[in-house]
């Protein structure tokens, strides 16, 4: 048995905090890194800072977006700490505490509630092929370690098929954990997505089900609450303009927004955040390179990621600098 | 060439007699049991219909049957699916001769070839006739090279008489990519729901559904089609849930799934062709009760 498994759960503070229901368009930060590739903190602030005052309804950071497997624990509480205090209590903050061992996981998972975190968010363990009786037990060990609301990242993709947030698991966490508050839905498929709304929405109905970037159209009419971001960004606007267009029901514009939304993950899926980077420069928000093994984009792909910003209309109707 | 639109698509399975043979006296009724329900069209053999499990000669045979005992009531699409090119394209001319609507065929399984080689393939079946032809995924994504949204671009391009996407994939990505790029190439291209999940496809802009569950629920079918039609998206959540519900209790009894729901409505259609075997006891009788038990199927029609 660990230290970590040892010591006492953190002190309770969820006094402190106030009840929040998640919907929208929720940013996940990149991590600026400076040109040594150390993590640039003023430049997480900036970032951080920038999504607030564009209408993002909560942080959530550090996503694999946020390159959180080339991050130390050390660089991931610090960043954590910053970000939580440059939110300062203005939306809710998410902290990511999945990493390769669960000690680590259950380390940050005790600094992220001391920060003053307002939710966790975790995975099913990595890159070993668990059984969904080993994801249980794993989140179960998580989620019994904390007071917060934990989310679950569901994403058969990066994991692997079969290793997923099957419902039979949903409804097994949400039985035992009274914080299983919410999922990040990545498996972006009708048939996964249904079969878990459907069974975690009657069980609990204020479940949060967040897709894990804007492909939300298909699943908003079926239950999910927002989305996480990948194209915030470069986009806020249309990320704020596409969610309220789904609570409006205006299926027309909202297509229109998925459409364009659809368009530019296509221009930064590939290396995903490598070109997503690279075309924050042409916003005036240079958040600086990208750790190996991932590549940094280059001054090409750079300036063609630009002329497709142009052509999609992204330069004149986003904001411009931090 | 003029917009064919399927609507709501009836799939009607292939009945077997006990020696394995095709039931087409029961083949007879399971069409004109669709025809009752509410079937805009009818394409047949779809996989539900255990396309993959009938000879050569009997899909053609199958077709034709079909489309005879129709009568042109409703339109019918051929599914003419093959590892073969040559194969599926004289299917689909096949096809053509004898009656039917439109062609649909998915990337050949077995075979994993480059892109540019399914693209060859689809191409060269749709163009085997001058039927609206439909591109479809197959249920069973990684028996073959995967359909991507460049290989679905590439063949609109090069095909005239290309209609639409039937997507089983059920993957919201690739339902939008392929939807949004391909009507700026081609502005009345489709996208059909090729499963009851409806919902999902109505959102990012699809028209019109394959209904595998139309055998064993045409009533819930038709009021999900018709809510999705109505863009009452939010409104159909119940429907799509119920819906879904049905899929994940038929989806557990394996390829037996299908013909066991449909027995415990009242129409017996055999059980699968071998290699697929029939679900067995207790569990086909486990099933079946959790099938009539479900409170949203009181309303559907019991027997022929």
């Amino acid at each position: 048995m660990s230290t970590v498994l040892k010591e006492a759960p953190a002190a309770k503070s969820a006094s402190k905090r106030q009840p929040f229901v998640l919907k929208g368009v929720m940013q996940a930060p990149v991590t600026p890194l400076h040109e040594d590739f150390s993590v640039d903190y003023d430049g997480l602030e900036k970032m951080v800072n920038f999504h607030v005052v564009n209408g993002a309804p909560a942080i959530a950071w550090p996503h694999h977006k946020a390159e959180s497997p080339n991050l130390t624990m050390e660089e991931r509480k610090k960043g954590a700490e910053v970000l939580i205090k440059t939110v300062a209590r203005r939306v809710p903050v998410s902290i990511f505490v999945g990493s390769l061992s669960e000690e680590d996981s259950l380390d940050l998972t005790r600094h992220a509630e001391k920060a003053g975190a307002d939710m966790l968010l975790t995975i099913s363990p990595y890159c070993r092929r668990p059984t969904q009786e080993e994801i249980f037990q794993s989140i179960v060990r998580i989620g019994e370690y904390t007071d917060l609301p934990v989310l679950t990242y569901n994403s058969p993709w990066r994991n692997g098929e079969g290793v997923e947030f099957t419902s039979e698991l949903v409804a097994r966490l949400i039985e035992r954990l009274p914080n299983y508050a919410g999922m990040k839905d990545a498996s972006f498929h009708s048939e996964k997505f249904t079969e878990i709304s459907r069974v975690a929405l009657r069980m609990r109905p204020g479940f949060s089900i967040i897709m894990g970037l804007e492909h939300l159209l298909a699943s908003y009419p079926l239950g999910a609450c927002g989305s996480f971001s990948s194209c915030g960004a470069i986009a806020p606007n249309l990320c704020n303009r596409f969610f309220a267009a789904l609570e409006a029901n205006d299926w027309d514009t909202a297509r229109t927004c998925q459409y364009k939304i659809t368009k530019l993950y296509r221009l930064f899926k590939d290396q995903y955040p490598s070109s997503l980077k690279g075309a924050m420069i042409s916003m005036g928000r240079n958040a600086g390179p990208i750790r190996l093994p991932l590549p940094t984009a280059s001054k090409e792909r750079v300036e063609f990621l630009c002329r497709q910003l142009e052509e999609l209309d992204v330069i004149n109707t986003e904001p411009h600098g931090w | 060439m003029s917009i064919f639109k399927p609507g709501l698509v009836h799939v009607p399975v292939t009945p077997f007699k006990a020696d394995q043979s095709i039931d087409y006296d029961l083949y007879a009724k399971v069409i004109e049991f669709h025809l009752k329900n509410g079937a805009d069209s009818l394409a047949v053999p779809m996989q539900p219909a255990e396309d993959v499990s009938l000879r050569e000669t009997e899909l053609r045979q199958i077709i034709d049957f079909a489309i005879k005992q129709v009568k042109g009531r409703v339109p019918v699409i051929a599914h003419v699916s093959d590892p073969g090119t040559g194969i599926a394209v004289e299917r689909a001319r096949f096809a053509e001769k004898a009656g039917a609507s439109a062609i649909a065929s998915h990337p050949p399984y077995f075979w994993h070839p480059k892109p540019s080689m399914v693209v060859e393939h689809l191409v060269q079946i749709g163009s085997a006739t001058h039927l609206p032809f439909f591109i479809c995924t197959p249920l069973v994504e990684d028996a073959g090279t995967h359909l991507t949204g460049e290989i679905v671009m590439d063949v609109i391009k090069r095909l005239d008489n290309i209609a639409g996407l039937i997507d089983s994939s059920m993957r919201f990505v690739f339902m939008a990519e392929t939807i949004s790029l391909g009507r700026e190439v081609r502005p009345d291209f489709q996208l059909l729901s090729g499963t009851d999940f409806m919902v999902p496809n109505a959102a990012v802009g699809g028209t019109g559904a394959f209904s595998p569950l139309s055998s064993v629920a045409p009533k819930l079918a038709r009021q999900l089609y018709e809510l999705c039609t109505k863009q009452q998206l939010v409104q159909a959540r119940a429907l799509q849930e119920d819906m879904a519900e049905l899929h994940h209790l038929v989806k557990q009894g394996g390829r037996a799934g299908l013909k066991t729901a449909m027995r415990a409505m009242g129409r017996e259609c055999g059980d699968p062709r071998l290699p697929g075997l029939s679900l067995g006891e207790p569990m086909m009788s486990q099933l079946a009760a959790r099938v009539a038990a479900c409170p949203y199927l009181s309303a559907e029609p019991r027997g022929w």
